[in-house]
């Protein structure tokens, strides 16, 4: 959030009253080139444009421009690029520090927490490659590209956590990263950017608003429906009743991905201009691809394979540190996981509050739910049918009624276009509540859904 | 009354004539403005013949604080609850006088606070009148408590925010609707939607508990323990934005809640803006009233459970009726559940389904009501029906009171107790 010293350090300050605030957009009125424009309005999603917040321009002058060789010297500029190019770069260090301390044999706990501390800067790289990649692909290939990678780090968690059969914290995960990007993420976006304009009337665009929260309230349903089914007829035997729910969450899945489709086709195709407006005074000096099309390629799977990694081990050591620590899982991998995924998207999405720009905040913090929930869940339900795990649609009750409560009271602070405060506020105490609903929260997990039995910790190397 | 304005016992507020109007702007709540226009304007031709200064001052001042209502006509009920409940009589009767008593005394402790505000200034005052405004469900609410009647204190504040949301709202709204049928009717539905996104909050936090419990299945002694911290953080985090509330109505977004006053400056709220009696005669009085209300609620909750079998109907309904929504929903509530955790008494949030559900729908019905900013008055029908409606289920509804605090699943002894009615 404190992104004070942001990326313009080489534009001439005029105005003296500059604080953070306006610096990092002050001198982009009289350098908004026309083509750079363009791709601007095309290839990014409101996502991507927040996390860049954190991002830093890096110094090219520490790069030895005296190097002999050309090669080495791209290679320099790249790595400083890609590896020092965000403010979360700090964070870094944790990655060797996680594999040394699984190849050492150190406490599980310990590979849980380097693991998430060194997931959190790779999550926002990895947004700014496809965005790189974006630049060259042409408007709808990196629209696609960006929608899709936005939230990729969720994915290849759940991913990694479908493989260990792991389905209760695969499913918390993700509920958790929506609950967190609805509740969270836009409460403290409303609340930091309610006090920064007191005075000044908030207003935001709230046709996207309503796209979000409908497709939101479909993914809802797709998840009630399963839930009551297995209610309604409790009567019945079991092995029936748990059949036909895993059919009927097979069929939503895929109503879940084509409405996905058609949402990404609205988004990109016939109504940009709903999800544009919010860009109109945005151009920023980040206009031009910093590294080529296969140097962003190759970094972007070898980040992907960095991800994997730290993933398994996420996914393998979650319960021993929920043990050790003395937190459930469901409360490590409903609210802590998530926070760790959406640092970037959120520190940006607050930023963009502050400057009074609610539409951006709203696309991240909505759009990133949405994605969630109609993309990556019925993707995870998809690729275990075709593993053969059978995963269905159906959170407990507690899970299932958390994210309709939470759907339903963003739905309803976002029904008329403005905003104060009072709304950011009652959002993060709704989170609040529930955060502290899954700390006393001690039910074993297999308790509820006997779904998949962790028995097995898979874990490599 | 301004021709009286030269008589020495108005020299106590008279010189604030100039400032009070002012004070009266940031004082006062919907909630007060609603009240004080139950009361009539007191003739003091009477009183200004008595000779003695002091005699006429005391005099004025109690026509002012028990004649200033039309609710007056109820003030005998307090005595007759009290020689009643010295005698001996039947409980039941007790319990309906000091019932009846109860509807004066809380619009008067509402005229007092808000005659103490004009003293205080805007901050201090519009503290008070927020506070004090639901003053007499808080102290039944702690009479409750202190008989370790906890169901009998969640069945009257949850009857309280019912009888708001939906009897007291939807009254408005037909009646308004009905009277006021060619013209179009709007209202700043900025402040509805504060109040119902803090009711949704507060609904959250009820549906939590109740969700965990159906949740936890079988392991209910594990459940009930985790159900109480759930629902004493809840708490905290219920006053918290109680406080954020007010903060939010009193000091930074000021301008969304006097709206409302805009068009309530017609001449009879000119003659209201001076305070009619001092500070500390306001203030004892409120001491007063507060003692009788005290007084008058142990009467009601130590009879209530004798009302309910002597009269054939349910203690929910008795709680429907004992009500007066967002305030007791965010701050006497979660007060009453700190209140009792201090005094060592397990009291949780947790609602029983048909409760909470009851709840649920009363809100969103409310919040979906007040979406658009107009209002005709099938709005007000509307929810005027839903309440007949949940009256109706809890008057079949003859359950034992303490079958909240029991694990039960599945609705089986509600739906019972209904199909016996």
């Amino acid at each position: 959030m404190d992104s004070s010293s942001s990326n313009d350090h080489h534009h001439q300050q005029k105005e003296v009253t500059a604080n953070w605030m306006n610096m990092e957009n002050g001198g982009a009125a009289d350098k908004g080139g026309s083509s750079c424009k363009e791709i601007w309005s095309t290839g990014k999603t409101a996502q991507i444009v927040s996390s860049s917040m954190v991002r830093k321009k890096s110094d090219p002058v520490l790069v030895p421009s005296n190097a002999r060789f050309r090669l080495f010297r791209q290679f320099l500029a790249n790595l400083q690029e890609v590896v020092l190019g965000t403010k979360l770069a700090v964070l870094f260090p944790a990655i060797p520090l996680a594999i040394v301390a699984d190849s050492y044999k150190f406490g599980r706990p310990w590979i849980f927490a380097l693991s998430l501390l060194g997931l959190t800067p790779l999550a926002e790289r990895v947004s700014f490659l496809t965005e790189q990649i974006a630049y060259f692909t042409g408007p709808t290939v990196g629209g696609l590209l960006n929608a899709t990678c936005g939230n990729a780090t969720e994915l290849i968690i759940a991913l990694f956590a479908l493989y260990q059969k792991k389905i209760n914290v695969l499913k918390y995960s993700l509920l958790g990263s929506i609950l967190s990007n609805l509740l969270l993420v836009l409460g403290s976006s409303l609340l930091c950017g309610g006090l920064a304009n007191l005075r000044k009337e908030q207003r935001y665009d709230r046709k996207q608003a309503d796209v979000n929260s409908l497709l939101l309230l479909l993914g809802l349903l797709c998840h009630m429906l399963p839930l009551m089914f297995r209610y309604a007829s409790s009567s019945t035997p079991g092995i029936f009743n748990a059949d036909s729910t895993l059919q009927l969450s097979r069929a939503s899945s895929i109503v879940m991905l084509v409405s996905y489709i058609a949402y990404i086709f609205f988004q990109l195709k016939t109504h940009r201009q709903i999800f544009e407006s919010q860009e109109e005074d945005e151009e920023e000096e980040e206009e031009k691809a910093v590294i080529g099309f296969w140097s962003a390629f190759s970094w972007l799977v070898g980040m992907t394979v960095i991800i994997a990694v730290l993933s398994e081990y996420v996914v393998g050591t979650i319960e021993a540190a929920s043990e050790s620590w003395g937190i459930s899982v469901s409360f490590i991998s409903i609210i802590l996981l998530p926070i760790v995924g959406n640092a970037a998207e959120h520190a940006g999405s607050v930023i963009f509050a502050f400057k009074n720009k609610l539409d951006i905040s709203l696309g991240v913090a909505l759009g990133s739910a949405t994605q969630i929930s109609m993309f990556v869940v019925p993707s995870c339900v998809i690729i275990a049918w075709i593993m053969g795990i059978s995963m269905d649609l159906d959170f407990s009750l507690l899970q299932t009624g958390c994210l309709a409560f939470s759907i339903i009271i963003t739905a309803f602070t976002l029904q008329d276009g403005t905003s104060h405060y009072m709304k950011g506020v009652v959002l993060c105490l709704c989170y609040i509540v529930i955060a502290a609903c899954f700390f006393v929260d001690k039910i074993p997990q297999n308790a509820v859904n006997a779904g998949g039995t962790p028995s097995s910790r898979v874990l490599a190397a | 009354m301004a021709s009286t304005m030269t008589e020495p016992w108005l020299l106590e507020n008279g010189n604030l004539k100039g400032l009070s109007r002012e004070i009266t702007r940031h004082g006062r709540t919907a909630h007060n403005m609603s009240s004080s226009s139950l009361r009539k304007k007191s003739d003091l031709t009477l009183v200004s013949k008595v000779r003695w200064g002091c005699l006429r001052l005391l005099l004025t001042n109690i026509q002012e604080v028990i004649l200033g209502t039309k609710l007056s006509v109820l003030f005998p009920a307090i005595p007759l609850a009290i020689v009643a409940h010295h005698f001996g009589f039947g409980r039941p009767w007790i319990f309906a006088l000091s019932m009846l008593g109860l509807t004066p005394l809380a619009e008067r402790v509402s005229f007092l606070t808000e005659q103490i505000a004009y003293f205080t200034g805007p901050t201090v005052g519009g503290l008070l009148n927020a506070t004090c405004g639901n003053a007499t469900e808080l102290i039944i609410a702690i009479f409750a408590l202190s008989h370790h009647k906890i169901d009998v204190v969640k069945y009257s504040l949850l009857g309280s925010i019912l009888s708001n949301l939906l009897l007291v709202l939807g009254t408005s709204l037909l009646c308004g609707g009905i009277a006021n049928l060619k013209k179009e009717q709007k209202y700043d539905r900025r402040q509805a939607d504060v109040n119902s996104t803090l009711l949704l909050l507060a609904l959250l936090c009820h549906v939590l508990p109740l969700l965990f419990r159906y949740a936890g299945g079988a392991s209910a002694a594990l459940t009930a323990d985790a159900n109480l911290q759930l629902s004493r953080a809840s708490s905290i985090v219920m006053l918290i934005s109680y406080v954020a509330y007010i903060i939010f109505q009193l000091v930074t977004h000021r301008q969304l809640f006097e709206a409302q006053e805009d068009s309530e400056d017609d001449d009879d709220a000119t003659s209201e803006e001076v305070a009619v009696i001092g500070f500390w005669s306001g203030f004892a009085w409120l001491v007063g009233m507060t003692v009788v209300i005290a007084i008058l609620s142990e009467f009601v909750v130590g009879t209530i459970e004798d009302a309910s079998e002597s009269w054939g109907i349910s203690d929910i309904s008795l709680g429907v009726a004992l009500g007066s929504a967002t305030q007791i929903a965010v701050f006497v509530v979660p007060l009453s559940v700190i209140v009792s955790w201090i005094m060592g008494i397990k009291m949780d949030l947790n609602f029983d389904i048909i409760e909470t559900g009851s709840l649920a729908i009363s809100i969103i019905v409310t919040a979906f009501t007040l979406q658009d900013g107009t209002s005709h008055y099938l709005k007000g029908l509307v929810l005027l029906f839903c309440y007949v409606v949940i009256g109706a289920c809890f008057f079949i509804l003859k359950s034992p009171l303490n079958r909240a605090n029991v694990v039960d699943l599945g609705l089986k002894s509600s739906t019972e107790a209904i199909f016996r009615a």
